[in-house]
């Protein structure tokens, strides 16, 4: 009741211009403008989206939609029960549905869950009888509808009630299936993530994937960039949840990922590619697919995104042959989560099977867990790899049984099938005799003589001019309207001339005196 | 969907032909000839019966028969050699195995047919699909199950190269069923330990080529020797010097080169 009180008050008093609102006690009060403060942010937003609704520009939207992360963690249960009240005033059932979802914090508002029509309390009558034009043109526009319903979800998955959260994404939902407006795409797209997002919290992800499919189907037909993107993101961290490889596979295959996406959602698409090609034993293309994806998230925030990317990464360099850099591991946000993924590092670089063995066996649980496992247990052939590597640049002359115990392996005829397929493989350059049992190692040729510096150059080289382009096309962004306010080329010649004159004006006029 | 009275009198009809197959089946050594016909004839009945997996059939007996049919013709189809006909019925039972596992009951062929199609996978070298196969099984199946865990460790010794493991693992295979495969998989082998001693030694006498081949008559050696083009010294020993020494460095490639050069030379002028 008090708080209605206080919505009422300071309705009344805003357009009186005078600050009398006051609470009962201080501490409230604080909480009060904390949360006031908060609802004026949402209330901008939404003015935000209504302008962008006017112009069409899309710009207004994306920056409402950036600022939800920080408007997420200052959304309370009070922010969001007012925030429905100011905009449904005119809407009672929809106001009730969404006040359903949320759970009241004062006993005197008893509402149940569901669509039932609960009794209004008066205060309620009297706010809703208040109807000011502002606030019922607001609502009629499906986007800002949308907006707040997707605050309510919001609020929902982070308070953890999970089961209401899945009522109000299926409703929100079939809202954003029955129009077809071009305003509403970013928002839609922000939609379908969140409700994916809930079913995979409820474990029920399986049961969406041909409702993804339909909108993915929808969403290309109408050229909805950001809209296919996500979707296809969906789709694909659905299927690699359920480690279903082959289906992944083929929807990248069959799908074209659009060009003009958002850079999350490219990083997230990579990162996804990188996992699946790593599967398939590509490792050089995976390596380059994570590494653009690590590039293309955002570099401060995003770190669980970062951490696990990088876990895949570390991965694939070993399978590559490749240790990975000491200075990835140092990084203070990085540094605990990749801590077993150094240990193996050491191991395999050491060449030690053993050690590899205990490493495998401590962190097994988490790297099933982070779905590395079946990618590290191939690393066992790099581990003996390495081992070979360095036994054949300290020895000239190394008999089979020697090496067998070395590499701990088996016995001797393993290891000289072992170094015979190693040789054959390039890892080490080295002549076996068989009748005496041991292996040679050839005289070192000189690197600078061959090709080899020529085709490292040459890939650094490609690398850097790749990265050139994709930044030059990055940079052709900014719209129309913003280019002509700018200066063109032309007209800043003519200013400078001009100002060259003046200049010169000016000291010849010093010169006179 | 056909409706349960249709189901039924299907089910009628294809029991007792079921029934005769296990019957065929179940006698050592099996009847390869009539075991084929038995199994078209039940596949008809199924087709028309739509006793394969459909979303709202509760009617799980058809689907029960439907299963162990097709892991009869996969067996079969080993028997018989016919590696197209065992991947198509394996292709037909993975909905059976993996979607739905809540609805019947579990089969207790399943891994032994699940390790048959990652050994003939691995003797086909598509280490791909093998990995892909691989991720739909849980990692404890992986280490504990026997029917997986064979071509599992198979796959490591080959990436490892101790080709003697994989002769060796011939020995112990978990079922009579794999040995197809393990022929087909031993003889890919021999190819690539050719390959691996051309580049790796520099001479071998003839026995003990025949040795590190597992090759027991000579007539198979020799063969090999003719495919790879290996010349039989006076010594009856085979020399590899020549493929040793890289040649390489004497020539420059102009084309490459210049290309790549064209290339940069581009590229910058863009920037410019």
């Amino acid at each position: 009741m008090v708080e209605l009180h206080e919505i009422e008050m300071k309705e009344v008093d805003a357009p009186s211009g005078s600050n009398t609102a006051n609470a009962p006690t201080t501490s409230k009060d604080e909480k009060k403008d904390a949360n006031t403060l908060t609802l004026d942010d949402i209330k901008e937003q939404v003015r935000t989206i209504e302008k962008a609704v006017n112009s069409k520009e899309p710009r207004f939207i994306l920056r409402v939609l950036r600022a939800l992360a920080t408007t997420r963690k200052r959304l309370n249960e009070d922010v969001v029960r007012r925030l429905v009240c100011f905009y449904y005033g005119s809407n009672t059932s929809e106001r009730e549905i969404l006040l359903g979802f949320i759970q009241p914090v004062s006993q005197s508002m008893d509402v149940d869950t569901g669509k039932t029509n609960t009794p209004v309390t008066t205060n309620e009558k009297q706010l809703v009888s208040r109807p000011q034009t502002s606030r019922a043109r607001a609502v009629a526009l499906p986007e800002v509808d949308l907006y707040i319903h997707l605050i309510v979800l919001l609020h929902l998955i982070d308070r953890n009630s999970l089961k209401s959260a899945l009522d109000c994404a299926k409703r929100l939902v079939d809202k954003t299936s029955v129009l077809n407006r071009r305003t509403l795409d970013l928002l839609a797209a922000k939609c379908y993530f969140y409700y994916a997002r809930i079913f995979e919290l409820n474990n029920m992800l399986d049961t969406i994937r041909p409702f993804l499919h339909s909108r993915l189907r929808t969403a290309t037909l109408r050229n909805d960039f950001e809209g296919t993107a996500v979707l296809i993101n969906l789709l694909l961290r659905n299927y690699l949840h359920y480690n279903l490889y082959s289906q992944a596979q083929k929807l990248v295959l069959k799908s074209v990922f659009p060009d003009h996406a958002s850079n999350n959602e490219w990083a997230r698409y990579l990162y996804y590619l990188g996992r699946i090609r790593a599967m398939q034993l590509e490792y050089t293309k995976a390596h380059q697919n994570l590494l653009t994806a690590i590039r293309k998230a955002p570099q401060q925030t995003a770190v669980g995104f970062r951490q696990n990317a990088h876990k895949f990464l570390i991965t694939v360099e070993l399978l590559l042959g490749d240790i990975p850099d000491k200075a990835t591991f140092k990084n203070p946000q990085l540094k605990r989560s990749l801590d077993p993924y150094y240990q193996l590092t050491l191991a395999v670089r050491a060449g030690d099977l053993s050690r590899f063995k205990e490493v495998l066996d401590a962190f097994s649980d988490r790297f099933q867990q982070e779905k590395t496992w079946s990618l590290i247990i191939r690393l066992r052939h790099n581990v003996i790899k390495a081992g070979i590597k360095m036994i054949s640049l300290s020895y000239t002359k190394i008999s089979f049984s020697d090496v067998a115990q070395k590499l701990q392996l088996d016995s001797p005829e393993d290891a000289e099938y072992i170094v015979a397929k190693a040789i054959r493989d390039g890892v080490i350059e080295a002549s076996i005799n068989h009748e005496q049992g041991y292996v040679q190692s050839r005289d070192i040729v000189d690197v600078y003589t061959t090709r080899e510096p020529m085709n490292a150059f040459h890939q650094r080289i490609e690398f850097c001019l790749k990265v050139h382009n994709e930044s030059v096309k990055a940079m052709r962004y900014p719209p129309k309207k913003y280019q002509e306010e700018l200066e063109t080329a032309q007209e800043r010649r003519e200013r400078e001339q001009e100002e060259l004159e003046y200049a010169k004006e000016m000291a010849d006029d010093e010169d006179d005196f | 969907m056909a409706t349960t009275t249709a189901i039924d009198a299907k089910l009628k009809e294809a029991l007792p032909v079921y029934e005769k197959l296990k019957n065929e089946w179940g006698r050592k050594p099996p009847n390869v000839g009539k075991t084929d016909e038995l199994l078209n004839a039940l596949k008809n009945l199924f087709a028309e019966g739509g006793f394969y997996p459909s979303d709202s059939s509760e009617d799980t007996r058809g689907l029960h028969v439907a299963r162990d049919t097709l892991e009869i013709a996969a067996q079969c189809a080993i028997q018989k050699g016919d590696i197209p006909a065992f991947e198509r019925a394996l292709a037909q039972l993975k909905p059976f195995y993996f979607d739905l596992e809540n609805r019947i009951p579990e089969s207790p062929y399943r891994y032994l047919l699940l390790g048959l199609n990652l050994l003939c996978l691995l003797s086909q070298n598509r280490l791909a699909d093998f990995h892909t196969e691989l991720e739909l099984l849980s990692p404890k199946i992986i280490q504990t199950n026997p029917y997986i865990k064979h071509p599992v460790s198979l796959e490591q010794y080959l990436m490892e190269g101790s080709y003697n493991k994989v002769f060796l693992a011939k020995g112990n295979v978990p079922s009579p069923l794999f040995t197809f495969f393990m022929d087909i998989l031993l003889n890919t082998i021999r190819d690539e330990i050719a390959h691996c001693m051309e580049k790796s030694y520099r001479q071998v006498s003839l026995n003990e080529a025949a040795r590190i081949l597992y090759l027991n008559n000579p007539e198979e050696l020799a063969e090999i020797a003719k495919k790879h083009g290996w010349k039989l010294e006076s010594d009856q020993s085979f020399r590899f010097a020549d493929n040793q020494i890289k040649h390489e460095n004497e020539r420059v490639p102009a084309d490459e080169i210049a290309t790549q050069m064209i290339q940069y030379a581009r590229e910058m002028e863009i920037i410019i």
